[in-house]
């Protein structure tokens, strides 16, 4: 039990598997589905400065590795800071869950999913880490499409994509082994570098492989979905951020920038264009996912000083950004009785759920960077890097950004009409003022002080040493 | 003759993964897939020890229980009909999968040199064949025990291929896992659909 792969990856799987037992037990299944991972981000944030703890005059010793099959799986101290991210993600969905219909699986496989995410990021050769995605996309599968109504083409779609992208990352570190020994090997890093892309591009949805993502949030429930793709785009995100820290050739490779750069201007755009034109909120939800997948691309695509300040910055606000609009497309799911949410019924939603309303708006805009908000900080950032690069990027991120803008002033047209049905029994409860109030709040805070969520996880990418510039 | 009978079990895998792509008949599925796991251990045990050799093929034969259960429950399993005539779909998927086989069989040498100079020919023909008709699988239905025999021969390619670079007891036991808990998502999605059909 002293051991960090035990505390943060075998004993939550092992917890979540017994989750599974009392899953019927709702209120229990939620109240432990919440304590486990807040307790594990308590631990991990106690030992990030370190593996020794000294409590009342007695030592607390952990040890940072593990081997199973051969293989060493090792988690050191300074690793502990990612650990802490994924699991408070965890907590924030778990906390809530209760609220809304998500079905009996979703606190022990919310949980199983996290130590999952967090043995990718710790495998070694992390290269095997592939498999594990893999398992990861298969335990969602209930999350997803829950019993009762038939499998859908998204859920699918991911599966699909999942299973095509394992054998890249695969074969790609098998072709590159070796290759820091012969540097000349060009063909060879080239054909591994196309591979690890590819890979990548199949597992986040990149454009023009994304048609799974705007599907799968049609498809599933917005607080299932929402936990799904934040801890699936942090946690790629990191992953890649290791395929750079761990291969020289791909970190120093020219073209990488390039491409980089490109697939975020394209993500940003392909986001921005199309989501003027859909009709339902749980799709808006898929291509704010693809938009935020091409910020991410983006801040690694320019790897200036301090570059992965400007990704720990965005990272932490970002989960909340998801959080907050899952919770407010939950509420309106739940308050409409809908289950994909359709402009038409937006209609004079103002006056119906006035708090709702706020709640939706704020983390649209939240979420599209706009000032004020938490994710402005870093989206100006990025948006002031971009000022000296190409005006075709510069342009496509612009466009981008006005169709994300005009997404929000059509959902702010339908709400503020007048409703063409008044339901007189279907009111909103009082009750929410008190969340909604704290997370608008909450939002404009750290907008105006961004050190409120930077503090935090200012130490959080530092095992990192190779990138650190 | 000696070379001929090397190269049954890939002429018999591959045939096999044919018929699944072609022919929509669950039992007749089933036994194919068994037959496809099967033939991968000749193969196998060609490049790993005997124990190494049989897991591959051995949880083939546990996914396919999985399936043959579950389509069991749901009163899927029925006599083998073989006085059939083929439909156009099938002919087109047939032809289609031959097609990739022989564009394969053509560039393999070229393929082999390039890219897997190690990996014997016989074994990537028989690992890229399972590969490219398990993808033509997954892009031309969408019926979820379909879908699960498609990810299934994408799969088995991709181990086999891998097998041969090179060999990891915690890899094997994490593709163990993919495959039975596949099974288990294909057995999922056969009793929502069934249940979804018969409400």
């Amino acid at each position: 039990m002293n051991n960090t792969v035990i505390i943060w990856i075998v004993l939550p799987a092992l917890l979540g598997l017994a989750l599974v037992l009392i899953q019927r037990q709702t209120k229990l299944s939620a109240v432990l589905g919440s304590l486990i991972p807040f307790v594990l981000t308590v631990l991990a944030v106690v030992f990030s400065k370190g593996l020794t703890l000294l409590v009342l005059g007695r030592y607390f010793i952990l040890v940072d590795s593990l081997v199973i099959f051969g293989r060493t799986i090792q988690i050191t101290a300074d690793q502990l800071g990612i650990i802490a991210l994924l699991y408070f993600l965890c907590f924030a969905w778990n906390l809530l869950s209760g609220l809304f219909k998500v079905g009996h699986w979703f606190n022990s496989l919310s949980l199983i999913i996290t130590a999952l995410w967090v043995s990718v990021q710790f495998i070694n050769p992390f290269l095997y880490s592939a498999v594990v995605i893999e398992l990861i996309a298969l335990v969602s599968v209930p999350l997803l499409s829950p019993r009762g109504t038939p499998a859908r083409s998204g859920v699918i779609r991911f599966l699909s994509m999942q299973t095509l992208a394992m054998p890249l990352i695969l074969i790609s570190g098998w072709m590159v082994s070796g290759i820091e020994t012969s540097p000349s090997a060009e063909a060879i890093i080239l054909r591994g570098s196309l591979l690890v892309i590819a890979g990548f591009s199949l597992w986040a949805g990149i454009f023009p492989i994304h048609s799974w993502l705007p599907m799968l949030t049609e498809e599933s429930h917005p607080w299932i979905i929402s936990f799904l793709q934040t801890i699936m785009q942090i946690s790629l995100a990191i992953f890649f951020l290791k395929f750079l820290n761990q291969y020289a050739w791909l970190r120093n490779l020219e073209e990488i920038k390039l491409v980089l750069k490109w697939i975020g201007a394209l993500c940003i755009i392909s986001a921005g264009t199309m989501v003027v034109f859909q009709k339902k909120l749980s799709r808006i939800l898929g291509y704010l996912y693809l938009s935020g997948t091409g910020y991410i691309v983006l801040s690694m695509a320019f790897q200036q000083q301090g570059w992965l300040d400007v990704l720990s910055l965005y990272l932490l606000p970002c989960v909340f950004a998801y959080w907050s609009l899952g919770y407010a497309l939950s509420l309106l799911r739940e308050a409409l009785g809908s289950e994909q949410i359709d402009f038409s019924e937006l209609s004079g939603l103002i006056w119906r759920y006035p708090l709702i309303s706020v709640l939706l708006l704020c983390s649209l805009l939240n979420i599209i960077g706009m000032p004020l908000f938490s994710l402005f900080p870093s989206h100006r950032i990025i948006w002031s890097i971009l000022a000296s690069e190409s005006l075709t990027i510069r342009l496509l991120i612009s466009i981008g950004l006005l169709g994300m803008i005009t997404m929000v002033l059509r959902v702010l047209g339908m709400m503020v009409q007048p409703p063409e049905v008044t339901d007189q029994d279907k009111k909103e409860k009082p009750v929410f003022i008190v969340p909604v109030v704290l997370i608008v709040l909450l939002m404009v805070l750290s907008g105006l002080f961004p050190q409120i969520f930077s503090a935090p996880i200012q130490s959080l990418l530092i095992s990192f040493q190779n990138l650190l510039l | 003759m000696t070379e001929f009978l090397q190269s049954l079990p890939v002429y018999i895998a591959l045939l096999a993964a044919l018929l699944n792509l072609v022919r929509r008949q669950w039992t007749l599925n089933l036994i194919a897939l068994v037959v496809q796991f099967a033939c991968l251990f000749p193969m196998l045990l060609k490049i790993l020890p005997l124990q190494l050799a049989l897991i591959q093929p051995f949880t083939g034969l546990m996914v396919t229980l999985i399936l043959y259960l579950t389509l069991l429950g749901v009163g899927g399993i029925k006599a083998i009909n073989l006085l059939f005539s083929l439909t156009s779909g099938e002919i087109f998927r047939g032809l289609a999968g031959i097609f990739l086989l022989a564009i394969l069989g053509t560039f393999l040498p070229q393929f082999q040199q390039a890219v897997f100079p190690l990996v014997p020919s016989n074994h990537l023909f028989l690992s890229i064949g399972l590969v490219l008709i398990g993808l033509t699988q997954l892009g031309t239905i969408s019926e979820p025990f379909y879908l699960a025999i498609g990810m299934l021969t994408f799969l088995s390619g991709i181990e086999l291929l891998y097998s041969a670079l090179e060999y990891s007891f915690l890899l094997e036991a994490l593709l163990v896992a993919v495959n039975l808990l596949l099974a288990i998502v294909g057995a999922f999605f056969i009793v929502k659909n069934a249940e979804s059909e018969s409400a």
